[in-house]
C-alpha cells in the first residue's frame, strides 16, 4: 500500500544546504519533514515559506510517498537532495547513517530495477 | 605565466568589495532572492541540489602552482576537500557556503583567480589548447590571443547582456585539443602561404538542444585584426540574435536561420564600415602580453633521450604511462606530461586538496611552474625535462594520478549530472564509473584503442555527448534513468555530431552497451583503424546490431 503526500523543502540561503518544514521549524532530516495530505494545506505552508526571504532560498513542494511506513520522495532527484551525492556517500545527510537514511536507499534501488529492464527492443 | 597587472589586481578587488556587500544585503533581507540571483550568478555562484556552486574560471585553461594550491586551501577550508574540473576547463567547488563566498574570492583573488565569466549572458571564459606553447605543431602560442580576448572581453559594456551566453575557443595547431568547432567562435591560429599568421574564424558551433559544428565564415582573418572582427560578429549577433526563445538564443541559430554566407557578409560590412585601430590590440600591447607569458630557457640534455628509452624498456607500467599519457614536445628533451583525473572508480574530473597540491608541487618542480587543465578533464604538465618524466610518473602513481587511459574508454568525461546538479535528469558519474570498471585492464582499453566516450546528464551536453566517439545522454523516462547513445562524434579537427544508435537502455545496461560497441568495433576495424574510423566507413548498422543483439523482440 502506498498513499502520495506531500513535503515541503527549499535551500538554507546561508549555507545553501537541503532542509525540509518540520512540524516546527526546519530540518536538514527528510525523516522529520512534516507530511501534507491537504494539497491546500501545504500550499499554505510554501506560501509562508515564501515569505521567509531571510532564511530559505527557492521554497517549493514535493511528492512523497509512503510505503510499508517509511517515506520517501517520489522523484529520484528529490531523493538525492534528500541523502547526498550517491557517488559520495561521505557527503550530505547521508552521513547520518540508520534505518530511515537506508529505507530511503532502498526506495531508491527499487525505482531504479522495477522489473523494467527488458525495455531495450529492436525496432 | 602570464601574471595579471595592477589593473586586473584592483578589478578584483572591486568586484570581490561590490559582491561582499550585495551578499551582506542578501544576507539581511535587503535584497530578495530575485534581485541577488542574477548578482550572484556573475560571480559564478549557482544554487545546485545540495548547496552552492562556485565556478571559478581558469582563463585557458592556464594555472601557475600557486594558483593550484589555493584552490586546494579553499577545497580544504571552506569546501569539501575536493574540487570538480570541467569540460570549460574551470573548477567547480560543490558545497560552497553563501556566507563564505565572500571570503573564497578574496582568497582566489591574492593568486590572480576569480569568478568571473564563469556564469550570465557575457562573453565566458575563453578556452584552449591545453598544449599551447609546447606544442610541436602549434603555429604560435595560442594563450597570447587568449589572453588578448581575456582583457577585452571581460565586463565589456556592450557585451554584458547578450541573448545568451557566448564561448570563444582558440586553437593554434592542426590537432585540435580544444573542440573549437563546436563553440560559438572557434578560431585556428595558422600561417599562411605568405608566412603570415592568421585565424581561421568558424563560427555558430554548440551543442545543447540543437547540436551544429561551426561554419568557417573566413579562412584567414589576419591576427591583428583578431579583436575588431570579433566586435563585429558579437554586434551582429548582440543585434539579430533571437531573445524571445532561450533555446533559440545562440549564435548557432542564428548563422543556421540566415545561412553562413548571409551572417558572413553582415560581419564583414560591419567590421568594414567600423574604426578598427580604435579596437584591435596596438603591437606594443600585443608584445607585452607575449613577453609576459615569459620564454622558458630549455636545456638541452643529450644523455636525456637514452635514459628514458633505457627507461621504458626496464618498466612496462613506465612505458605504458609514456605511451598513452606523454605527448610530444616542440623541445626534443621536454616532454608534455598528462596527469589523469580518471582513475577508475572515481568521479571524472574531481581532485583531492591533496591532489592539487601534488600536482603543483610537480608543476613546480619539474614543470617550469605551468600546469593546464583540459577540456576532457584531466590535467597537464605541458614542459616537463625528459629526464625528469620518470620521476614525475612515479609521484604521480603515489596519489592515484597516473592512470594510463589518456583518450582510452576509461577516460570519460561525464558532467556532475544528477549527483549534483539541478539542471540534469540523471546522473552522469555512476555511469562513467561503471563502463570505467570494465576497461580497467589496461591491455584491454590499449587493445580498443582511441575511444572518446562522453556523458551528459541532460539535454544542455555539457559532458559533450554529441562529440563522443561514443556518446550517452541520460534522460529521465517516467522517474527513471535511461540512456540515449549516439556514435561517430568527434571534438577535434575531425569535428562532427554523433548519430543516434536506437533506442535508450536502462542504467545497468549501458556499460553492457559499451563493451558490445567495443566488441564489435575489434571485429569489424580495418587495420589501424579507431573506433571512430569504422564507425564513419561502416556506419551505425552493425553497432547498433550489436549493442540490441538480446534485446526483446518488439
Amino acid at each position: 500500500m502506498s498513499t502520495t503526500l506531500q513535503a515541503l523543502t527549499a535551500n538554507d540561503l546561508r549555507t545553501g544546504e537541503v532542509v525540509f518544514r518540520a512540524a516546527e521549524g526546519w530540518t536538514g532530516r527528510f525523516a522529520e519533514a512534516q507530511l501534507f495530505s491537504d494539497p491546500l494545506d501545504a500550499r499554505a505552508e510554501l506560501d509562508l515559506a515564501a515569505l521567509e526571504t531571510v532564511r530559505l532560498a527557492d521554497p517549493y513542494l514535493i511528492d512523497v510517498v509512503v510505503t510499508d511506513g517509511f517515506a520517501s520522495p517520489t522523484s529520484f532527484r528529490e531523493r538525492i537532495r534528500a541523502l547526498g551525492p550517491t557517488v559520495r556517500e561521505d557527503l550530505g545527510p547521508q552521513t547520518e547513517g540508520g534505518p530511515r537514511v537506508e529505507a530511503l536507499r532502498r526506495s531508491h534501488a527499487a525505482a531504479r530495477s522495477a522489473g523494467r529492464l527488458g525495455l531495450i527492443r529492436k525496432r | 605565466m602570464f601574471i595579471y597587472d595592477a589593473i586586473d589586481a584592483a578589478m578584483l578587488k572591486d568586484r570581490n568589495a561590490e559582491f561582499r556587500d550585495q551578499v551582506a544585503r542578501r544576507l539581511s533581507g535587503d535584497l530578495t532572492e530575485a534581485q541577488f540571483k542574477p548578482l550572484r550568478l556573475m560571480n559564478g555562484l549557482y544554487l545546485q541540489l545540495h548547496s552552492y556552486m562556485l565556478r571559478v574560471a581558469i582563463p585557458y585553461g592556464s594555472l601557475n602552482p600557486n594558483q593550484l594550491r589555493a584552490l586546494a586551501q579553499v577545497a580544504r577550508r571552506w569546501d569539501r576537500g575536493y574540487g570538480h574540473f570541467t569540460t570549460r576547463q574551470n573548477l567547480q567547488f560543490h558545497w560552497t557556503r553563501l556566507s563564505d563566498a565572500p571570503d573564497i574570492l578574496d582568497h582566489l583573488a591574492t593568486v590572480g583567480l576569480h569568478a568571473i565569466q564563469t556564469s550570465g549572458n557575457c562573453i565566458r571564459n575563453t578556452t584552449s589548447d591545453p598544449f599551447a606553447g609546447a606544442a610541436a605543431d602549434e603555429a604560435d602560442d595560442a594563450r597570447v590571443w587568449c589572453e588578448a580576448i581575456r582583457q577585452w572581453s571581460s565586463f565589456h559594456p556592450e557585451f554584458t547582456y547578450l541573448p545568451r551566453k557566448f564561448k570563444i575557443a582558440v586553437t593554434a595547431s592542426a590537432t585540435d585539443r580544444a573542440a573549437v568547432r563546436a563553440h560559438d567562435i572557434g578560431l585556428v591560429l595558422h600561417r599562411n602561404a605568405e608566412g603570415r599568421l592568421g585565424f581561421e574564424v568558424i563560427v555558430g558551433g554548440g551543442l545543447g538542444r540543437t547540436p551544429f559544428i561551426g561554419k568557417t565564415i573566413r579562412e584567414h582573418l589576419p591576427a591583428e585584426h583578431l579583436l575588431s572582427y570579433l566586435t563585429a560578429i558579437l554586434r551582429i549577433y548582440n543585434l539579430e540574435g533571437r531573445r524571445d526563445n532561450l533555446y533559440k538564443a545562440r549564435i548557432k541559430i542564428l548563422v543556421e536561420s540566415l545561412g553562413a554566407a548571409a551572417f558572413a557578409e553582415k560581419v564583414e560590412a560591419e567590421w568594414a564600415a567600423m574604426d578598427r585601430a580604435r579596437i584591435d590590440l596596438p603591437d606594443e600591447e600585443l608584445a607585452r602580453i607575449r613577453a609576459s607569458f615569459g620564454l622558458i630557457a630549455y636545456k638541452k640534455d643529450p644523455g636525456a633521450r637514452a635514459a628514458f628509452e633505457a627507461d621504458k624498456a626496464q618498466d612496462r607500467s613506465f612505458a605504458r604511462f609514456v605511451r598513452n599519457n606523454v605527448a610530444a614536445h616542440k623541445h626534443p628533451d621536454y616532454a608534455i606530461v598528462s596527469v589523469s583525473l580518471k582513475a577508475v572508480g572515481e568521479t571524472p574530473g574531481d581532485a583531492s586538496a591533496d591532489q592539487m597540491d601534488v600536482v603543483a608541487h610537480l608543476g613546480e618542480t619539474y614543470g617550469h611552474g605551468d600546469i593546464r587543465v583540459t577540456h576532457a578533464q584531466n590535467l597537464v604538465l605541458p614542459h616537463v625535462p625528459l629526464r625528469d618524466v620518470r620521476a614525475v610518473y612515479e609521484k604521480l602513481s603515489e596519489s592515484g594520478l597516473a592512470t594510463p587511459n589518456i583518450d582510452l574508454a576509461s577516460d570519460i568525461i561525464a558532467c556532475p549530472g544528477l549527483d549534483y546538479c539541478a539542471l540534469a535528469n540523471a546522473r552522469a558519474i555512476p555511469i562513467s564509473q561503471d563502463i570505467a570498471r570494465r576497461f580497467s585492464d589496461p591491455d584491454r582499453a590499449e587493445a580498443v584503442g582511441e575511444l572518446k566516450i562522453k556523458i551528459s546528464g541532460c539535454i544542455n551536453a555539457c559532458g559533450h555527448h554529441h562529440l563522443g566517439h561514443i556518446g550517452i545522454l541520460g534522460v529521465d523516462k517516467k522517474g527513471e534513468e535511461f540512456f540515449q547513445f549516439t556514435l561517430g562524434g568527434s571534438g577535434a579537427e575531425d569535428a562532427a555530431v554523433g548519430q543516434a544508435l536506437g533506442p535508450a537502455v536502462p542504467a545497468d545496461k549501458v556499460a553492457d552497451t559499451v563493451e558490445r560497441l567495443a566488441d564489435a568495433y575489434l571485429h569489424l576495424r580495418a587495420p589501424g583503424e579507431r573506433f571512430l574510423d569504422t564507425v564513419r566507413r561502416l556506419g551505425v548498422g552493425p553497432f547498433k546490431a550489436a549493442a540490441y543483439a538480446d534485446a526483446d523482440p518488439a
